[in-house]
């Protein structure tokens, strides 16, 4: 056999070898590929970009994208979607706050309230899209709009007047420390489990790839996306604490940012929009390179909006790959 | 006229056409006939210009309208609105005049002899058949030289057959050069003055006349060997599993029947007799308007599929569109075939993986599912036959003694068919009861101990099987019809 035919054996091997595997570890392959290609980049036009300090930083950042993402995409696996999750997170945070006031004492109290609130939200979400049929975007942008009604008038625009500080000590050093990270781990760990290993897991990507045949094999369809919106909510409140204690105070609008960038993540992680594919570990990659091309941008002093165009043409170039591949399937 | 010739079509390296060749007269009515994934379907979409040829050339003169088999009405439109959505009334300014769309639609219809359709109903909520009537007027509506119907007949019933018929004679006796689909020989029969056969994508032969027998043999490419296998008898007083009082539900009018272990139950009867409602409504996927269900002496509520599969010795329903009621495409062959015994197969919420690693082992080896790597490999990439052997593997491995099989050979190629048949003796075999529906009323005429023939929602007959002669429920079926 000649040299030239074994090369081109062993590269076929290799293309068998990629075709073999599921679209799904497909997409979760591209989906680090475009973290590493970020990664990449920026330790090219800006030393220091990927040294473990600066590395370690975006991590913390990309935490609580992580986290809101987590909830997006367990119901964009079932063809929803998510829009409340601004003001679930921004209520969430100044329930967080108000009832914490800052002690220490308080802070289960607190954080248990929050979540509640989280979990409340995501519950009627799930409840109005399952049982009553309303589509998934008015459900959840209607509660978006009556959360944030709600967080302006019960605050009065103040979150804690008499407040030292707005999270407690302990947490705070909590969530500035690797502690953060470790959380982020924790709830990979659990989204992956739930999804992969568990019986209720299965049950979702069933309802993600066709809920009229779900239902037609017993799946329990309206119970699996109630579920799913409830840990929703409870996904974006817990942002909302994580954030208070990251920046120390829970300000109105603090959740804005969060909707476009837990849709994106939950994209350029791999997740179907449509839904029925995708895993939270191709999410945690969308979720770290969207917080890397920020900080790129912004230590190159990319005028503000400069960053923004540029940030979205990134995702929609990202997103490009993915579809052309998509295609050939 | 119409000529295609040298045709080619594929899809994702599937040859859906190859080098097909297909002419017709103007002043004659042109019947296609193939199996499922012959290419018929295809070749329509192609003479109709909504798919392009790979190679090859299609030539017509003249207006050309098409029917298709799916729907190509717009559902959320009312019917008025359909009927004029190419070529609305339209004022001065171009815009459409709608106080004029109803009454012009009820014109029209009146004038082809449908004014029970109602102009002004939502299209999606008309019944499949008057669907498909609406569909069959815009098309015979435009007066076209070339007509080409796509299964027109498929949900239509006897009557409104007949009704079709009459207009397809009265175009050719225009001149119109009229083709169309149908897997009911006789229709073709009635109506072809030419049959053209397809097989695999390619013209196999074009003919004046063909006979049923032979037609087949042309279409699969094989003699009818269709050997069925012996049906064990029932045993004397066997339990009855499943009691049916005066169940109503959608077509659905009055039905009553006993199922007991062992037994093959056939539910025949023209198309869209109730047939779907009957299955529905016993596995709680459609709510019933009256009656009761016993089962195994129990009465029986279902609300939901959940309530029929997990109620005493439980329900098994496998759907006629595998596709989009059954499998679970994208998802593995593990997954679609583990989904209903999920419940048994875990502990605290977790999957045990090696359990459902044997379940899935024993049933793939048990059916003889070809499938590489079963554990990850997408059910969607399976053979049409592997992929329903999977769909009835689910079923299987929830033990359910009360099987509702509805249509499950359908697009199945005939080793599978083969392979089914011999299940469901298996099954009956092994104390199973099941209820059968197949759009190929030979199938239930060799498979069936008894054979319900439902006519307008109601037992119209019950013949003692194995019938043998599918002419005999045909005839069952349309008989005393008005």
């Amino acid at each position: 056999m000649s040299i030239d035919t074994q090369a081109s054996t062993q590269a076929e091997t290799g293309k068998r070898r990629l075709d073999s595997l599921t679209p799904n570890t497909k997409l979760i392959l591209y989906a680090y590929a475009a973290t590493a290609a970020v990664l990449l980049a920026g330790a090219l036009l800006h030393p220091g970009f990927a040294g473990w300090a600066s590395l370690r930083a975006m991590l913390i950042v990309a935490s609580f994208i992580g986290f809101v993402a987590a909830g997006q995409m367990l119901v964009v696996l079932i063809g929803g979607i998510d829009l409340s999750i601004p003001w679930v997170l921004n209520s969430a945070a100044i329930v967080f706050t108000t009832a914490g006031l800052g002690q220490s004492g308080r802070l289960p109290y607190a954080i248990a309230l929050a979540l509640c609130v989280g979990a409340a939200v995501g519950l009627l979400n799930g409840l109005g899209v399952a049982w009553l049929g309303v589509p998934a975007v008015v459900m959840t942008l209607g509660l978006n709009g009556i959360m944030q009604g709600l967080s302006l008038g019960l605050s009065g625009g103040l979150t804690c007047s008499s407040c030292a500080s707005y999270a407690p000590e302990p947490l705070r050093r909590l969530v500035q420390g690797d502690t953060q990270l470790l959380l982020w781990a924790a709830v990979a760990v659990f989204v992956t489990v739930l999804l992969s290993l568990t019986r209720f897991g299965r049950h979702v990507y069933a309802v993600g790839n066709s809920p009229r045949a779900a239902y037609l094999a017993g799946v329990p369809v309206r119970s699996v996306t109630v579920t799913l919106y409830t840990l929703s909510g409870v996904f974006a409140a817990l942002a909302g604490i994580t954030l208070v204690a990251y920046g120390g105070q829970a300000s109105l609008g603090l959740g804005d940012p969060y909707l476009f960038e837990s849709i994106a993540a939950v994209v350029v992680g791999g997740v179907s929009i449509l839904g029925g594919r995708g895993h939270y570990i191709g999410v945690v990659a969308g979720s770290v390179t969207l917080v890397a091309i920020v900080t790129l941008l912004q230590a190159k002093q990319v005028p503000e909006y400069g960053r923004d165009i540029i940030y979205g043409l990134v995702i929609l170039a990202i997103l490009f790959t993915y579809g052309r591949d998509r295609e050939h399937d | 006229m119409l000529m295609v010739s040298g045709v080619s079509k594929s899809f994702g390296g599937v040859k859906a056409l190859r080098d097909a060749s297909f002419a017709a007269r103007p002043g004659e009515i042109h019947a296609l006939a193939g199996e499922n994934g012959a290419g018929k379907s295809t070749l329509i979409k192609v003479l109709c210009g909504v798919l392009r040829p790979d190679s090859g050339t299609v030539q017509t003169t003249g207006e050309l309208a098409t029917a298709f088999q799916e729907l190509s009405l717009a559902p959320d439109l009312t019917v008025a609105e359909n009927l004029f959505l190419h070529d609305p009334p339209r004022g001065r300014l171009g815009l459409v005049r709608r106080s004029v769309l109803a009454p012009r639609a009820d014109e029209l219809l009146r004038r082809f002899g449908v004014d029970y359709v109602d102009s002004r109903a939502v299209t999606a909520d008309l019944s499949v058949a008057h669907r498909q009537i609406v569909e069959l007027v815009r098309a015979l509506a435009t007066e076209p030289e070339i007509l080409v119907l796509d299964e027109p007949t498929a949900a239509l019933q006897e009557s409104q057959v007949a009704w079709l018929a009459g207009h397809m004679r009265r175009l050719r006796e225009q001149g119109c050069c009229v083709v169309f689909t149908s897997h009911r020989w006789r229709e073709i029969e009635d109506l072809a003055d030419r049959v053209t056969v397809f097989r695999n994508g390619s013209h196999v032969t074009t003919r004046e006349k063909l006979g049923e027998a032979e037609a087949v043999t042309l279409m699969s490419g094989r003699s009818i060997d269709r050997t069925y296998p012996r049906l064990p008898p029932v045993p004397a007083g066997a339990d009855r599993t499943l009691t049916v009082s005066g169940l109503r539900a959608g077509a659905l009018r009055e039905v009553s029947f006993d199922l007991h272990r062992g037994e093959v139950l056939g539910v025949g009867g023209l198309a869209g007799q109730g047939q779907a409602d009957l299955f529905l409504a016993l596995f709680g996927a459609r709510r019933a308007a009256g009656g009761t269900i016993q089962l195994a002496g129990r009465p029986l509520r279902v609300r939901r599929p959940r309530d029929a599969i997990r109620a005493g010795i439980g329900i098994a329903y496998v759907p006629e569109d595998r596709k989009s009621e059954g499998l679970l495409l994208p998802m593995s062959v593990r997954d679609n075939l583990a989904l209903g015994i999920l419940d048994r197969l875990s502990s605290a919420g977790l999957v045990r993986r090696s359990a459902e690693r044997a379940a899935v082992r024993s049933m793939v080896t048990q059916l003889g599912i070809v499938a590489s790597r079963p554990m990850t490999q997408p059910v969607g990439t399976l053979s049409g036959g592997n992929q329903q052997k999977v769909l009835m593997g689910r079923w299987l491995l929830t033990d359910a003694e009360v099987l509702l099989l509805y249509d499950v050979t359908r697009g199945v190629d005939a080793a599978t068919k083969h392979d089914f048949y011999q299940l469901i003796a298996q099954l009956a075999e092994r104390g199973k009861a099941i209820l059968l529906y197949s759009s190929e009323t030979e199938e239930i005429a060799h498979l069936c101990h008894r054979v319900l023939v439902l006519r307008e929602g109601r037992i119209a007959a019950e013949l003692a099987g194995p019938v043998g002669d599918a002419e005999q429920i045909v005839a069952a079926s349309m008989r005393e019809r008005r």
